[in-house]
Order: structure tokens, then sequence, then C-alpha cells
């Protein structure tokens, strides 16, 4: 049963990835806009999550601000789907250099056009994250860590349809140590998006006021490893046309004190993402349970 | 440093970081660094320790090829020596 399940999602999959490649660039853009209003009509737990959320970080001042800026969020996410799977195919009728801003600071491009150089990519969902390590990877190798698909057909053919050019992924269970810091010594880029909830085995850590719970290895692998840490965002300005931003790089030296060492680091990565996230909260995925806690389950009216 | 002191500290930081139990005074030099609960999280909690521990400084790839407790022991003998 669930073996026939997972067929039939791999096929409406493989369905939707062949009509995606067909369409031109706009009608798909438009069927992505449509599909998120759908989306936020119909999912609607993600939806009050979205909403809770907006309204906890102080995003919106009343309910029609949250239900506002909560169904731009839902666009923007099937966008990043659309966008990302058509990305490849859009820039070999357009060069990528013309449809990419860039907004680095010196000391980060020095670091990203120096091909022994490996560099800690911290990121979060903000933006199109898929387009920017793709954009990225014309400048510097990048190696991401993925989470395993429930669905193995569809694991499968994300993990051979995502990488391009030079960005590869390696599913998290697989992501050894060794790998992560061989690919960080071959001067590669090594991205970790330090928003997704780390469970028991995180730290509580402050995002827009609130703990969440943050996986520690971006900062361990920072105090261990001594490369440094490139915080970088891809916003859509327009259709597939986008603005890569970058801060940084930091360095941190260890002090002896391990779990202060790295809440110093993810209270400075989270408070970058913050500041990212206030420059264009409609393109951040806000339905996700980042404050994921026993004690306090998201609840909001919708 | 002898290397029964340095078997002794790693055994030590090995129970602190391990995510499994383990008699960890029947540890000894060819048990593998993975088959005692070092997974990748925990190797880099445990990689942090030992530079803090020994009081040495390496770079993280160094340690790539070092698989077993006595290789480690190898390795952080010839730094502390040095």
């Amino acid at each position: 049963m669930k073996r026939l399940r997972h067929l039939l999602e791999y096929a409406a999959v493989r369905t939707i990835l062949f009509v995606v490649d067909l369409l031109p660039v706009r009608v798909a853009v438009v069927l992505a806009n449509g599909l998120g209003n759908l989306a936020w009509l119909f999912m609607v737990r993600r939806r009050r999550v979205a909403i809770d959320n907006l309204t906890r970080a102080g995003f919106a001042p009343d309910a029609a601000a949250a239900r506002r800026i909560s169904r731009a969020c839902f666009r923007h996410f099937v966008r990043v789907v659309v966008t990302s799977l058509k990305s490849d195919a859009h820039w070999h009728r357009v060069p990528w250099q013309q449809c990419v801003e860039w907004h680095v600071p010196p000391e980060v491009a020095a670091l990203l056009d120096d091909p022994q150089q490996g560099v800690i990519l911290a990121s979060g969902h903000l933006g199109s994250w898929e387009v920017g390590a793709q954009v990225l990877s014309h400048r510097k190798p990048v190696l991401g860590i993925t989470r395993k698909m429930n669905n193995p057909y569809v694991d499968r053919l994300m993990l051979a349809r995502k990488p391009r050019h030079r960005f590869e992924l390696t599913p998290k269970r697989d992501a050894d140590l060794g790998r992560l810091v061989g690919a960080l010594g071959s001067g590669k880029a090594l991205a970790i998006m330090i928003d997704t909830h780390a469970r028991e085995r995180g730290m509580a850590v402050e995002f827009f006021g609130r703990p969440a719970m943050s996986h520690t290895a971006i900062a361990l692998l920072h105090l261990v490893t001594k490369k440094p840490i490139v915080f970088g965002w891809c916003l859509e300005v327009a259709p597939m046309r986008f603005a890569f931003h970058a801060t940084g790089p930091f360095r941190f030296a260890p002090s002896g004190d391990k779990q202060r060492d790295v809440r110093t680091i993810l209270e400075h990565l989270n408070r970058e993402l913050e500041a990212a996230v206030r420059s264009c909260p409609e393109q951040y995925m806000w339905g996700h349970r980042r404050w994921r806690v026993p004690s306090e389950p998201a609840t909001a009216p919708s | 440093m002898e290397r029964s002191e340095i078997i002794h500290r790693l055994r030590s930081i090995m129970a602190r970081t391990a995510t499994t139990q383990h008699d960890w005074e029947r540890v000894g030099e060819t048990d593998t660094i993975a088959s005692l609960g070092i997974d990748s999280l925990a190797m880099l909690d445990f990689v942090y320790d030992i530079q803090q521990e020994f009081a040495v400084q390496f770079e993280a790839h160094e340690l790539v090829g070092v698989s077993t407790v006595g290789q480690l022991a190898t390795f952080l003998d010839a730094r502390t020596t040095a």
C-alpha cells in the first residue's frame, strides 16, 4: 500500500515536472502564483502556522496584514520551486550573469573567488535558496546538505534533478565529517540552512524574540575547521531575476567554553537571518514550525 | 605525554560526547571511533574537546584518515611531542 502511494506521488511529480518544463517562464510563474493561492486556501494548518509566526515575530500589526503576508509567502514558495526547476533551461537562453545582481562585501567576494578557500555558507529559507546555491556555484563549487524525502522514488528524482553546474547535494544521513571537512579543504562552499528545527540535540537560541531549537553543527564546524562563515541569501526581484546578498565573513575564536562559543555563533547568525528577513518578509518560509517546543504549540485563528 | 595517558583522556572525552553507552575502560586501541556512538555531529564535539583537552591546533581534515582510537592516539602523540 505504501509502495503504491509512493508510486502515485512519483507519477504526479513527474507529470508536474513535465508540464513545468514545457511552459514558458511567464506562464509558469503565473501558474505558480495561482497554485500558491490555492495552497494558502486549502492548507489550513500551514496557513495558521504562518499567520501565527508572522504575528508573533512582529511583522503583522493586525489579522489582515498577517493574512496578506502569509498569502504572499505561499505564492513565493511555489515560485521558488518553479523557478528552481526552470532556471537551468532559462539560463541556456539568457546568460545567468544578466539575471543576478551581487550585493557582496569585497572581503566575501575575495573568498568566493579564491579557488583554494573553503567557506561555510550559512543561509535560511528566505528568497530563492535553491537558485542562490546554483548561482553561487558559478563562482565557487557548493555542497549542500539535504534531508532525505520520505518517498524514495521522489527522493531519487530530486537528487538527480537539483544538482547543477557545480552545485552538489549530500544526503543528511551520509554527511559524515570527512566529507564535509574534505569539501571545505578543497575550496568548496558548504551550504547549511540554519533555520531548520533541531529537536532535542539542538540548542535553544532566540529567533525573533523566541527560543528556537537550532542545529549546533555549523558553529562546531567553524570552531574546529576555522573556516570563515559567510551569511548569504538570494532574493527574487522579478520573474527569473535575483539579487544575491552576503554579509561577513565571520570568524570566532574558541574560548574553551564550548556551550558559550556555540551559543555566540548561533545567536550571531540568527541576528543576520532576522535582518535579512526584515528586508523582505514575504519571501520567508513562515509556514514551517520553527519555534516548535513541547509547551508551546502553534495556534492562531486563520 | 605517555600513550596510556592519551588513551585515558580520549576515553573520558568519548564518554562525554558519544551517543551510546559503553564500558569505556574496556575501549582499546583497535576500537573504531564510529563504532563507539560518535556520529558526525558528536564528532564535531569530539574534535573541539580534543583540541581543548590536549591544547593542540590542527586542521580538522588531517583527521580524515583516522578511524581507530589507536590511530587517534598516535596522531595526538605526534602533535603533543612536536
